[in-house]
This record gives C-alpha cells, sequence and structure tokens, in this order.
C-alpha cells in the first residue's frame, strides 16, 4: 500500500457548483474548492450544516454536474466518465436508502450486479460481505422488518458490494445512535486499513478529530484551511478541533458571531441573506498547510 | 471490439438485473397485487352474477304480484267486460300459456288518492263517449298547434301531416260521440305500477285489433290483414365484419386504459416511489448508467401492463366461454392469425408510448401523491386519440397515421374490418413508437435532472413559500382550472347556454382563479397582471395587428382543416348558431362574446399565467407555453389550434411591450371582428377570406409585432446574474 501513497485516487481542482434559486438567485454552494485523497487515508470534509460538503460529495459521486472546475477519481473525469467513476466508488449517506421489499442478500447481490462486479463472482462475494459485516443471522429478512442497526450493517455492505477502491461517507453518523455511530466509524477505520480512500464530512468535532488522518475546513462553499490536526494546531495555536474551526469561521465571517450549537453543530448566525460569495473573504490562501 | 462487446453483454446484463429485481418487489407487495389483479378478477363476475339475480328476482317479484286497480267512471260496467276479456287473453303465435297474472279489482272509496298513495297500481278510467270525445278533441287540438308552430318554422315536417290528419278527421263526420274508451291512470316511478299498466294496456289493445280484423273480416277484406304491408329488414353484413366495426372502435380505447392502470401499478412505484424513500440516491450512485435505469424500468412497467391487460382479456374470455356473460347480440368475434399477428405488431408501439408516458409521469412526480394526482390527466390525453376511429370523416384521412395513438386506433379498426394496409399501419406503428422513444428519452434527461436529488435542501423556496414559489406550482393550477373548466363545459354546458357558460368560465374560473392565486401566493398585482401603459405606437400595432393575425390564424385552421385534422362541416355551423343565439342583441353580443373575454381571459392568461412562467422559461417557450395551454381552454377540438396561435401571439405583445393593454385591446378587437361584421350583414355567414389575403396578414402582422419590438420599453432585467467571482 506505501508505494500507492503518492499517487491521489481523488483529485478535485477549483470544484464550483452555482445554483439558481428563483427567491434567492445564484447560490455558490461550492465555490472553488480543491483537494486530493491518497489510498489509506481518511480525509475529512469539516463544516457547517449548508457549508457544501454534502454538494462537494454528490459531484464526485456524479450525481450533481459542477458547474466549474474538474474532479477525477481513479483518474475518471467525472463529468466525461460518469459511468467509470461510480463503478469505482461508493456511495454512503444517511439519505442513500435500501429496497424495503428485497431481503439482505439480495440487496447485496442487487447492488453488486448492477455495480459491474464480474457476474460469475457475485454469489462468492456475497457470502464475503454477508460474514464480514455479520450479516447471517438475518440474511434472508426483508430489509423493511430489520432494525436499524441491521440496516445499518446492509447499508454499508451494499456500499463496497463491488469492492471499489474510493468510498465516500457523506454525514454516515447522522440520526445513529452511540453505539451504531461507534460501530461506524470502527467499519470505516477497517476500510481505511484495508487500502481504501475514504471521504468523509461531519459537522461533529469529534469523530473528525478521531478518525480523519486529513482535515479540510469547509465554510460557505469555499476551503478555509486543510492539513492533519496536527499542521491546523500549529497554523492556529489551538488545540481543540473546536477551537480550530471557530478560529476559521470568525476570521472569515469578520465577526464573532458563530455559535456552537448542541452537539457541537455550528449555527453561524445571522446568515446575511445566503448571497455569500460577495461577501466572503478570500481567505483560503493563508491556510494552506497543503503539503506535498 | 472484444472489449466492446463484453461492455454491451454487461450492459444488458444490468438491464436484465434491474429488471428483474423490480419486478420481484412488485411480486412480494401482496397488497397491490391484491387489488390491482386479483380483486378485478373477482369483481367482475361477482358484480355480473349479483347484477343478473338481481334482474331475475326483480322481475319474479313483478310477475308474482297481486296488481290491485280500481275501475272508476260512468262506464265501469263496459270496462270490466273489457278488462277480463283482456286478462283471458292468449297470445295465438305463442305455445306457451301467458304468463301468470294477478290482477284484482279492488275497490277504494277514492281511487286517485289511494293511487297516488300506493295503495293501488291502476285506476281504469272508463270514459262515457262525451267524455272520450273531449279527451280526443284536447289532444287533436295539441296536434295541430304543435303542426302550426312547425309550420310557421319553414318545416313541412311529420307533424305537419299529422296535423292535416286531425283536421281532416275534425271536419269529417265520423262519429266522435258514440265511442267509449279506457284511460289508464298509473304512477311511473313505480315499477309494479308502471308494469300493470304495460301489460294490461297491451293486453287491451291486442283484443281491440282481434275486434278490428274481426269487423274487416265479416265486411269481406279480400286478405289476411297481417299480411299487408310487411316490412321485412335483414342485415347485408356478416356477423363478424359487424362485431369488427365495433369491436375495432373499442378494442384499442378498452387496451389501453387496461395497460395504463396494470402499467401504473409498476410506474407509480418506479420513480416518483424510489424519490420518496430516497432509493433513487442509492440507485443513481451506482455504476449502472441512467439509461439503463430507464429502459429496465420502462420495460417492467411494460410488462406488467400487458400481464394485467392480458390476465383481463383472458378473465373476460373465460367468463364468455363459460356462459356466464353474454356478448352484446349477435356480436361474433372470429379472428385469423393473420389480423391476430396485426393487432400485436399494432399494439407494440403502444405499450412502448404507455410505458414510457408512466415512466414520464413518474418521473416528475416528486411522490407517490403527486403521480396519482397527474394520473388522471394522462388517461385522458392518451384515450382522446384513441377515439379516431369514432370520428366522422376520419377514414378518409391517411395523415392521422401521423398522430400517435390515433393511427394505432384506426389501423386496429381497419385491421378487424376489412384488412391490413400495411403502409397506414407501418406509419401508425412508427409515429407512435417515435413518441415513446422521444418519451423515454425525456425521462432519461429527467434523471439527469439536479432538483430530483437536491431538491429536498436546496429548495429554500418551499419553506419560504409566497412568490418565490408561484412559477413551479402555475401549471399544476392551470391544470386544475383547465379540470374544473371542462367538467362545467362537458356536464352543465347546455342548461347554462352561451351567455351563462361564458360568464361562469370568465369570471368565475379565470377571474376568480387569477384572483385566488395572486392571493394565495402573495403575487404583486402591478407586475403579475402587467399592469402599465405602454409605448403609444403600441396601441396603433394592436390596431394593424389584431386583424392581421385573424386572417393568418383562420388561414392556418384551413391548413390544418385541409390537411391534419378535418373539421365536419356540420360543427362548424353548430358552433356559429350555438354563438348566434336568436334574441341575443348584438350589444350583448359584442360585450359577451368580446370584452369579457378580451379582459378576463388576458387577466388569467397574458397575466397570472404568462407571469409564473416567464420566470422560469425563455420567452419563446413562455409564449408558447401560455398559447397552447389558452388553445386547450377552447372545448372544440377544432378551435384548438386557430386560438392556440392567437394565445402564442398575445403573450408576444405582453412580453414586448411590457404591458396587458394592448393585448386586451388586440383580444377585444380579435372577437369582435368575428361577430360585427356578420351580424350587420356585411358579410355573408358562409364568408371566408380569400386566400391571397393571407400572405399579405403575414406582413401586416408581423409589421405589427416589429413595431411593438421596437419600441418595447428596455428595463433593467429582474436579477442581473453577476458571473461568479474568480
Amino acid at each position: 500500500m506505501m508505494t500507492t501513497e503518492t499517487t491521489p485516487t481523488v483529485q478535485v481542482e477549483g470544484l464550483r457548483k452555482t445554483f439558481y434559486d428563483e427567491s434567492r438567485g445564484e447560490v455558490h454552494a461550492v465555490d472553488g474548492i480543491d483537494f486530493d485523497c491518497r489510498p489509506g487515508e481518511v480525509f475529512g470534509l469539516l463544516g457547517a450544516n449548508g457549508a457544501g460538503k454534502t454538494t462537494t460529495l454528490r459531484m464526485l459521486s456524479t450525481v450533481l454536474r459542477p458547474t466549474g472546475g474538474r474532479a477525477r477519481v481513479m483518474g475518471h473525469d467525472v463529468v466525461t466518465e460518469p459511468e467509470a467513476v461510480r463503478e469505482s466508488l461508493g456511495f454512503y449517506s444517511a439519505s442513500t436508502a435500501l429496497y424495503p421489499r428485497l431481503t439482505a442478500r439480495e440487496t447485496l447481490e442487487f447492488f453488486a450486479r448492477i455495480n459491474r462486479y464480474p457476474p460469475d463472482r457475485v454469489p462468492e462475494r456475497v457470502e464475503e460481505l454477508v460474514d464480514r459485516f455479520g450479516i447471517r443471522e438475518y440474511e434472508r429478512g426483508r430489509v423493511e422488518k430489520l432494525s436499524s442497526g441491521m440496516k445499518q450493517k446492509v447499508s454499508i455492505a451494499r456500499t463496497v458490494a463491488h469492492d471499489p477502491p474510493v468510498l465516500i461517507f457523506d454525514e454516515p453518523t447522522v440520526g445513529l445512535d452511540v453505539l451504531n455511530a461507534l460501530e461506524m466509524v470502527k467499519v470505516i477505520r477497517e476500510l481505511r486499513d484495508e487500502g481504501k480512500t475514504i471521504l468523509f464530512s461531519s459537522h461533529i468535532m469529534s469523530e473528525v478529530e478521531k478518525l480523519c488522518d486529513r482535515i479540510g475546513v469547509i465554510h460557505r462553499g469555499r476551503m478555509l484551511a486543510m492539513g492533519t490536526l496536527e499542521e491546523l494546531r500549529e497554523l492556529t495555536g489551538e488545540h481543540y478541533l473546536e477551537d480550530i474551526f471557530v478560529h476559521y469561521v470568525t476570521r472569515t465571517e469578520g465577526v464573532e458571531g458563530v455559535e456552537l450549537g448542541a452537539m457541537g453543530e455550528l449555527e453561524p448566525a445571522a446568515p446575511g441573506d445566503g448571497e455569500g460569495a460577495e461577501e466572503s473573504i478570500p481567505q483560503g490562501a493563508d491556510a494552506g498547510g497543503e503539503e506535498a | 471490439m472484444t472489449r466492446r462487446r463484453e461492455r454491451d453483454r454487461r450492459d444488458l446484463s444490468v438491464l436484465a438485473t434491474i429488471l428483474r429485481y423490480e419486478l420481484r418487489m412488485l411480486l412480494r407487495d401482496t397488497r397491490t397485487i391484491l387489488i390491482a389483479v386479483v380483486a378485478p378478477l373477482i369483481i367482475l363476475p361477482g358484480w355480473i352474477l349479483l347484477s343478473n339475480r338481481v334482474e331475475r328476482s326483480d322481475e319474479r317479484r313483478l310477475e308474482e304480484a297481486e296488481y290491485r286497480y280500481a275501475v272508476t267512471g260512468s262506464e265501469a260496467a263496459w270496462a270490466r267486460e273489457q278488462i277480463a276479456q283482456a286478462l283471458a287473453w292468449q297470445d295465438p303465435d305463442s305455445d306457451r300459456p301467458a304468463a301468470p297474472f294477478s290482477f284484482v279489482e279492488t275497490s277504494v272509496p277514492e281511487p286517485d288518492s289511494a293511487l297516488l298513495a300506493g295503495d293501488l297500481h291502476l285506476v281504469v278510467d272508463a270514459l262515457s263517449p262525451a267524455d272520450f270525445a273531449a279527451v280526443l278533441r284536447e289532444e287533436l287540438a295539441e296536434a295541430i298547434a304543435r303542426a302550426e308552430a312547425a309550420a310557421a318554422e319553414g318545416g313541412g315536417g311529420p307533424d305537419a301531416r299529422a296535423a292535416a290528419l286531425a283536421q281532416a278527421l275534425e271536419d269529417s263526420d265520423f262519429p266522435l260521440g258514440e265511442v267509449r274508451g279506457v284511460r289508464l291512470l298509473y304512477r311511473a316511478q313505480s315499477d309494479f305500477s308502471r308494469n300493470a299498466q304495460e301489460r294490461l294496456e297491451e293486453r287491451l289493445r291486442r283484443i281491440r285489433a282481434a275486434k278490428r280484423d274481426s269487423v274487416y273480416r265479416a265486411v269481406g277484406f279480400p286478405v289476411p290483414v297481417e299480411t299487408v304491408a310487411v316490412v321485412v329488414e335483414e342485415d347485408v353484413a356478416s356477423a363478424e365484419k359487424v362485431a369488427g366495426s365495433v369491436l375495432g372502435l373499442v378494442l384499442t380505447p378498452f387496451l389501453l386504459v387496461l395497460m395504463l392502470s396494470g402499467g401504473s401499478i409498476i410506474a407509480a412505484d418506479a420513480l416518483s416511489g424510489e424519490k420518496e424513500r430516497g432509493t433513487l440516491e442509492t440507485l443513481l450512485t451506482t455504476a449502472a448508467t441512467r439509461s439503463e435505469i430507464v429502459r429496465a424500468k420502462q420495460l417492467a412497467v411494460m410488462v406488467v401492463g400487458l400481464a394485467v391487460a392480458v390476465v383481463n382479456v383472458a378473465n373476460l374470455a373465460v367468463y364468455l366461454g363459460l356462459g356466464v356473460l353474454d356478448l352484446p347480440q349477435g356480436l361474433q368475434i372470429g379472428l385469423s392469425v393473420g389480423q391476430t399477428l396485426a393487432l400485436l405488431f399494432l399494439f407494440l408501439p403502444l405499450a412502448t408510448l404507455v410505458s414510457a408516458a408512466l415512466l414520464f409521469l413518474s418521473g416528475v412526480s416528486k411522490s407517490y401523491r403527486e403521480y396519482q394526482i397527474y394520473f388522471f390527466p394522462l388517461v385522458i390525453v392518451l384515450l382522446v386519440p384513441s377515439l379516431a376511429p369514432v370520428l366522422p370523416g376520419m377514414e378518409l384521412r391517411s395523415v392521422i397515421a401521423m398522430v400517435p395513438v390515433a393511427g394505432i386506433a384506426v389501423a386496429v379498426r381497419d385491421v378487424l374490418l376489412s384488412g391490413v394496409d400495411w403502409l397506414f399501419a407501418g406509419i401508425a406503428f412508427g409515429s407512435t413508437a417515435a413518441a415513446g422513444v422521444l418519451i423515454a428519452g425525456w425521462v432519461e434527461n429527467s434523471l439527469s435532472n439536479e432538483r430530483l436529488i437536491s431538491s429536498a435542501e436546496l429548495d429554500e423556496a418551499d419553506l419560504i413559500g409566497g412568490a418565490a414559489l408561484f412559477p413551479r406550482h402555475v401549471f399544476q393550477w392551470f391544470l386544475g382550472f383547465w379540470v374544473v373548466f371542462f367538467v362545467i363545459s362537458l356536464w352543465y354546458g347546455d342548461d347554462l347556454g352561451a351567455k351563462g357558460q361564458v360568464v361562469v368560465n370568465l369570471v368565475g374560473i379565470f377571474f376568480g382563479g387569477s384572483l385566488f392565486l395572486i392571493r394565495r401566493y402573495r403575487l404583486p398585482v402591478r407586475e403579475t397582471l402587467a399592469l402599465r401603459l405602454p409605448h403609444p405606437a403600441a396601441w396603433l400595432a394592436a390596431l394593424v395587428g389584431a386583424p392581421s393575425a385573424l386572417l393568418v390564424g383562420v388561414g392556418l385552421a384551413e391548413l390544418v382543416n385541409t390537411y391534419v385534422f378535418p373539421v365536419p362541416e356540420e360543427l362548424l355551423r353548430a358552433f356559429g348558431e350555438s354563438l348566434a343565439e336568436p334574441g341575443f342583441p348584438l350589444w350583448q353580443m359584442v360585450f359577451f362574446l368580446a370584452v369579457m373575454p378580451g379582459v378576463f381571459e388576458e387577466i388569467a392568461f397574458r397575466g397570472v399565467l404568462l407571469h409564473g412562467i416567464r420566470k422560469r422559461w425563455g420567452p419563446w417557450a413562455t409564449a408558447l407555453a401560455v398559447g397552447v395551454i389558452f388553445g386547450f381552454f377552447h372545448v372544440a377540438l377544432f378551435r384548438i389550434v386557430p386560438t392556440a396561435f392567437l394565445g402564442v401571439i398575445l403573450a408576444g405583445v405582453v412580453l414586448l411591450t411590457r404591458s396587458i393593454y394592448p393585448a386586451v385591446l388586440w383580444h377585444i378587437l380579435n372577437n369582435a371582428m368575428s361577430i360585427v361584421p356578420f351580424q350587420l350583414g356585411w358579410l355573408p355567414e358562409d364568408f371566408t377570406p380569400p386566400s391571397i389575403l393571407t400572405p399579405v396578414a403575414v406582413v401586416t402582422l408581423s409589421a405589427s409585432l416589429w413595431l411593438m419590438w421596437k419600441t418595447s420599453p428596455r428595463e433593467p432585467r429582474l436579477a442581473p446574474r453577476t458571473s461568479p467571482s474568480g
């Protein structure tokens, strides 16, 4: 695995997404961000709700089409080769549901097949997944009858059903209880140790702190800072990730108007009418930390 | 090469996987299967058995009932004698003894009120010769009055002849005052009373005829009375042909409805249901391509739709075979192998189109519920062209083959009636299949539509509500208005009359609906209705443009009438007559048919509707959409094209002048010009403008629009788009 360290599996350059909204006009959900990810690392996108995390990850999974910049997954461009991109990644989010009327086993088989896993090796792969994620007991139970913990396991298993090299976990712990959230973190770590490239997004500081090898602080569609936790500590002089985050966000906002809500969720006070682009100060440069 | 082939094989395997799982999931949805497939199978025969039983028991009750009657009048004794004879009468032609018939005379103090109260079934009023003569004279006088009224209208119809006869009878020395008669009083709302009257009257007539015949014979009538002036009918068409013509008309709509309802079982869930449950995002992040997903789901819809159609047809056939159900009299279905194959060939593109349309519906709906709202209009849209074979004059128009669904329907009728015209069938196949492929393409595009995925989070407009939401809802509202409009004109049109309909539509639906939308979405009135004064030149342009557009519209209608869609002459005439109700003064016609539409239709269509669409679409698409929607608000099919044309032009006028006033003027002028010259007799009623005028009108219309464009007020764009920095 060490040899592949140097070649990024995910490359994002100046990625941009502008929506047009009838009431707000143009909304720059993602406003030109750059980052790379490598095999065997977890790259965490840290940001408040609406910062642009999900939009970025959806562009990487080709569900959304970028309005600017470019992104590549395993060397495939998300715009010109969307199928190849999707074939090489697994996408998990709290909103990607399972088919209630399929059994756990059928779910895995279905997703392995439509993700173009070699058909003759599908049964073997399903067996593997069933064992690995402890699904055996309820493999013939319909998804609609499973508990949320069981569903979560099936969901993760279907994400990796076709053994993709890149995995995207978009706020995977939203709505999970503590034990399930811990289980999720554990699985992600295992997958990283197997050499997968993992993109992880969250607004929960402790998770990011524990799990991510590198962290990108994203706010109002811009990447404010990027680096390992240590690097960010050095740059800001703060110890806790919470403080590091607040440090960057308040500097961008130019006011001390950011408060931490319950559960460490950030709620930017007075969201100045949404027209984030014009007033945000391009601070990304000094946040540097983009080590080679 | 090999890689490419490998890829294709794998593509098919993905498609097959989605299809397989789609069907498997459907089969597990027991409730849906029960309701959609099993229930009709049980309900149909159950319903037939039940209704048969009810009918039989009703008959039996009528047979077994004891009918109570009373005899009144001065000639009661004579009447009783007649009744006794009638009850004893036997049909000489029938071997069967007449059905048991229990008639009991009941004496009550007040027979008439007893009849009303239901204590009696029948009152036999025996009339003395004088009374009977009076009754007859009354009837004669009525017949004469009717005939005179008919003569005043200029007709010399059968009524006139009846009156002449009546008059002759009156003038003759027929011994009116010497004949007795009976009058049967009954209550029509009671089955028993009506039945008593019918039976007794029939028997009374029979014995009367028998008596008459015996009188004839007694005076030496040379031939048996029954042989005089016998009319025999014979249908030269074979039973299969008759059945074919009936079946040919109903088969396509019947199968269409079956496929639509069957396909819906899966379509409703295919995209809208997946959106609702969040599985669509899962599916879209897999390596399956959009087109694989769409094709697999379309196939699933098609398979299920066809399966339901086949099951229901087979079901019907089984009950027909078992004799539980009777085919309508003399309907014999005999299909040759060739015909069957031709039918299958023709229904294939229909199934493709239906499945694509259902999937499209599913794709544009955000939820199962929304799908159901759109389903009914889709059924109408597909069903109307399938009724094409019923239209008069349609068999002469081979252009109809180009119209999806309609072409298939006509070809199917031809197959059943005469034989296959392969060219026609081929074109019909092509046009319908092309429509199916086109729609499937839209579905594929809609899957790339980002709103599909991101709407839940980014649509703040949903939360803010109000004006921002209106452009997204405007079509739904106008669809609702259309349904109301359509229902009213279909079911209440006759009762309301022309004037009433105008008022209900214009003031009720168009104006009321507009006010409702403005209030509900808190729309800025001035901007929504474009209430600002235009450049002075716009007035001039409207004065020139209105007559020009009218002429161009007439030319366009002529073109459509000739080449695409023939409009029966009677229809046009009937429409003209419905407008020109007698006793409708000219000023009222102008007011109701020109001024009111000019104001209220402009408010609704070029005001509210245009405002809503303009926020989302470009000017050309907006004008086109406004025009087409406006066209559909005119019930008669043949009016859609000219009114849609007017609608497009008027939308253009509003967009160019940024004011609604020139469009109002234009609209009033347009309508007035098609009324006033004819009413005042300046032009004959069947006047058609010389065709040389059409190109001239095109030029003047263009000039008028050009003038509006040149004088169009420049205003800053509503939402200046700043290019993203960096």
